[in-house]
């Protein structure tokens, strides 16, 4: 097993960066997937998550100068690491001016993601500065845990509001309620809930748009024989949603969530060469 | 008493130094002295020691009388109070509204009430007054012969905060390794540090990055990271590059700065190749510092006032190992065998030699009083961590010992000067 990258170009890195915060702010571990082409931020949907499960996938190519992996076996070149990604994220900070990373697969004392920054200095030498951030590597015989999660079978698919405007809405019913109601339908229209003892809050959105979907054989019929004005809704907690939000550095060209009623709300952001799948099941 | 104005944009630095010495402990020294004010602080575990001292220059005005007290014989020259920082930290609190709105501050000592007054004059006329109680205290001064070490780094405080910034703020110790070729700051790490759960940070630099690189001999020294951070932050508003003195582990490290108007030393303990070793060894019992203290047959009763420092940083560790011989020399004055006076007074660092006259008294005294229990630990703790064997007559000195202390030849007026003071 072996993994060797590099990052010259300095937006590249500043990207990277940007991503590794957004993960970092969605999950305190999470499983790092390394392929010959990607790479994927995976939480898998754990009681211990309070069942919310992300996958974000990056273009390695997008991002690296360099980037050379081999699998654990032939017919399985991947890898499969557990990380603190907070961890990552603290190596990039103060990479921001940096000449060039190197991220690189270790072993010295137990499995380490070393990233070694160079940074420009005032002598003839570069400042090196090195941190070894420890992994787990996942076995193969757990990597069905890790699949991609496939697109549910949803009532309504929307098209989210401005992410910022969002956020500072939830942020301060954060201050009321656990629980937030999102509904929406597939007239553009979406409302955001709250509701406790003392006061009931409503957040109104509308002309945002519902993302066409291209069906499949018989999987969107239940979709377009839908009600145009019947909300789907779900109550989730606000804590998840608003960490979804705050953790969001960059504006996605697109964002959009799917609505389970009563079960799920799957949220996709998507931006140029990265995208961000993140699950929030429906509290009982 | 003292009285003193601190102008407008010196208010900034002198904010930035009650933070920095806050780092070290919860109270400080607040010693007025007719070269200026200073003031200083040591950790409850006697590893870290901060000094700050403003001349009487940096004041817009700056007054200081002698004031005997009716109990002394001698006149006191100066009578060092203890503050708790937590008062004093409100005072200084609003940095915005400290720089723009504050025109100077006014701070005045009241001996017979025991009160130290700070006067915020601001625009508009408003005037905040704030009066604190203070303590009497002991002096508190270390002595540290920084001419004497082998290595010194002298580096802009932004390159070494460009360094540190590196290291999470969780960081506890930090490890600078140097030899003539190359310096390295990187995490400490134990035998037993759990690696899998660690993230470890190391930062290699080219000694031309320092504005003085001197290296005599190549070591390897780890100190505690936090207490040096406010140094750091207290170095940016000055300007001034910060000059590192160290030797090898086990001997202290000193950070310290200087300009016209001020000086500033922080003193920390380092973790000592020895204390490692044994720390090693001893690994199975290291949770209980009652266990490690028991095995020494020289502990007497003064283990009842150290044992209490849990060895939960190595540099407590370093600071037990060290006692049981300095507990032996108590003993050894118990039956009569004083220490000299030079060694006494190089161990207390007496700023003043009336102060140290009051202090020497006959050892069955000495036992009882307050004053005794913060000389003992003066004498262990400051002994260990700064002079090594201040030579015991009766040991052999190990070679982990060297005097780091300029010890004050007899022949030397006491009234004079105290050897290097920080």
């Amino acid at each position: 097993m072996r993994f060797r990258a590099k990052i010259v170009d300095l937006a590249c890195l500043n990207h990277f960066s940007r991503v590794i915060n957004t993960i970092a702010k969605l999950a305190k571990t999470c499983t790092l997937r390394l392929t010959v082409s990607k790479l994927y931020f995976i939480l898998s949907d754990k009681v211990a998550n309070g069942g919310v499960s992300m996958w974000c996938e990056l273009c390695q190519g997008n991002f690296f100068d360099e980037f050379q992996m081999e699998g654990v076996a032939a017919e399985h070149n991947e890898i499969y690491l557990e990380l603190v990604p907070e961890n990552l994220s603290r190596a990039l900070k103060t990479a921001q001016s940096a000449k060039a990373v190197k991220i690189k697969l270790t072993n010295k004392h137990c499995p380490c993601l070393r990233v070694a920054v160079e940074l420009p200095s005032l002598s003839s030498s570069s400042r090196i500065v090195t941190h070894d951030i420890p992994v787990g590597i996942i076995p193969r015989r757990l990597w069905n845990d890790f699949r991609e999660p496939s697109v549910p079978d949803f009532d309504v698919s929307i098209y989210l509001p401005v992410l910022k405007t969002m956020k500072s809405i939830v942020e301060r019913m954060k201050n009321l309620s656990n629980s937030i109601v999102i509904e929406a339908n597939l007239s553009g229209e979406m409302n955001l809930k709250i509701e406790t003892d003392l006061v009931s809050v409503t957040t109104h959105f509308k002309d945002l748009g519902n993302p066409a979907w291209a069906s499949e054989d018989g999987c969107q019929s239940s979709a377009q024989d839908r009600d145009l004005e019947s909300m789907a809704e779900a109550r989730i907690d606000i804590k998840k949603l608003q960490q979804l939000l705050a953790g969001q550095q960059v504006n996605p060209t697109k964002a959009m969530c799917n609505i389970v009623s009563k079960r799920i709300v799957h949220f996709i952001l998507l931006h140029e060469d990265v995208s961000l799948q993140y699950f929030i099941p429906a509290l009982a | 008493a003292m009285k003193c104005v601190i102008g407008g944009a010196h208010l900034r630095v002198f904010r930035r130094a009650i933070h920095a010495i806050a780092r070290i402990s919860d109270e400080f020294w607040f010693d007025p002295i007719e070269k200026g004010l200073a003031l200083r602080s040591v950790n409850s575990s006697r590893s870290a020691y901060a000094c700050v001292f403003f001349s009487s220059m940096f004041f817009q005005h700056y007054c200081w009388t002698a004031v005997s007290q009716p109990c002394q014989k001698e006149k006191q020259l100066s009578l060092p109070c203890k503050l708790i920082i937590k008062s004093v930290l409100p005072v200084f609190r609003c940095v915005n509204v400290l720089e723009r709105n504050v025109e100077k501050c006014s701070i005045y000592t009241n001996i017979n009430d025991h009160h130290i007054t700070f006067q915020l004059l601001c625009k508009h006329g408003v005037v905040k007054t704030y009066n604190l109680v203070f303590q009497d205290c002991d002096p508190l001064q270390a002595v540290f012969a920084k001419h004497l070490c082998p290595n010194i780094l002298k580096v802009h405080s932004r390159l070494l905060a460009e360094i540190m910034i590196h290291f999470p703020t969780s960081q506890e110790e930090v490890t600078l390794s140097v030899t003539p070729m190359k310096v390295c700051f990187k995490s400490y790490t134990e035998e037993d540090t759990d690696f899998s759960k660690t993230m470890l940070t190391e930062i290699q630099l080219n000694p031309e990055e320092f504005d003085y690189f001197q290296v005599g001999v190549d070591s390897e020294v780890t100190f505690c990271l936090k207490e040096l951070r406010g140094l750091l932050a207290f170095s940016e508003v000055t300007s001034v590059p910060v000059s590192i003195h160290f030797d090898v582990s086990g001997k202290p490290i000193a950070f310290s700065i200087e300009d016209m108007v001020l000086e500033a030393s922080f003193i920390l303990a380092t973790l000592s190749d020895v204390e490692k070793e044994r720390a090693s060894q001893q690994a199975p019992e290291r949770e209980n510092s009652g266990a490690v203290a028991s095995k020494k047959p020289q502990w007497n009763s003064n283990a009842a006032n150290t044992a209490s420092a849990k060895p939960a940083s190595p540099l407590a560790k370093q600071e037990i190992k060290d006692i049981p011989r300095a507990a032996k020399r108590e003993v050894t004055g118990t039956e009569g065998t004083a220490m000299t006076e030079a060694e006494e007074r190089a161990a207390l660092g007496e700023a003043a030699g009336a102060q140290y006259q009051k202090v020497r008294r006959p050892r069955p005294q000495l036992q009882g009083s307050p004053i005794s229990y913060f000389c003992k630990r003066c004498i262990f703790q400051f002994h260990s961590l700064f002079f090594g064997a201040v030579s015991c007559q009766k040991d052999a000195p190990s070679h982990s010992f060297h005097s780091l202390a300029t010890a004050s030849d007899t022949e030397e007026d006491f009234g004079n000067a105290q050897s290097s003071p920080v």
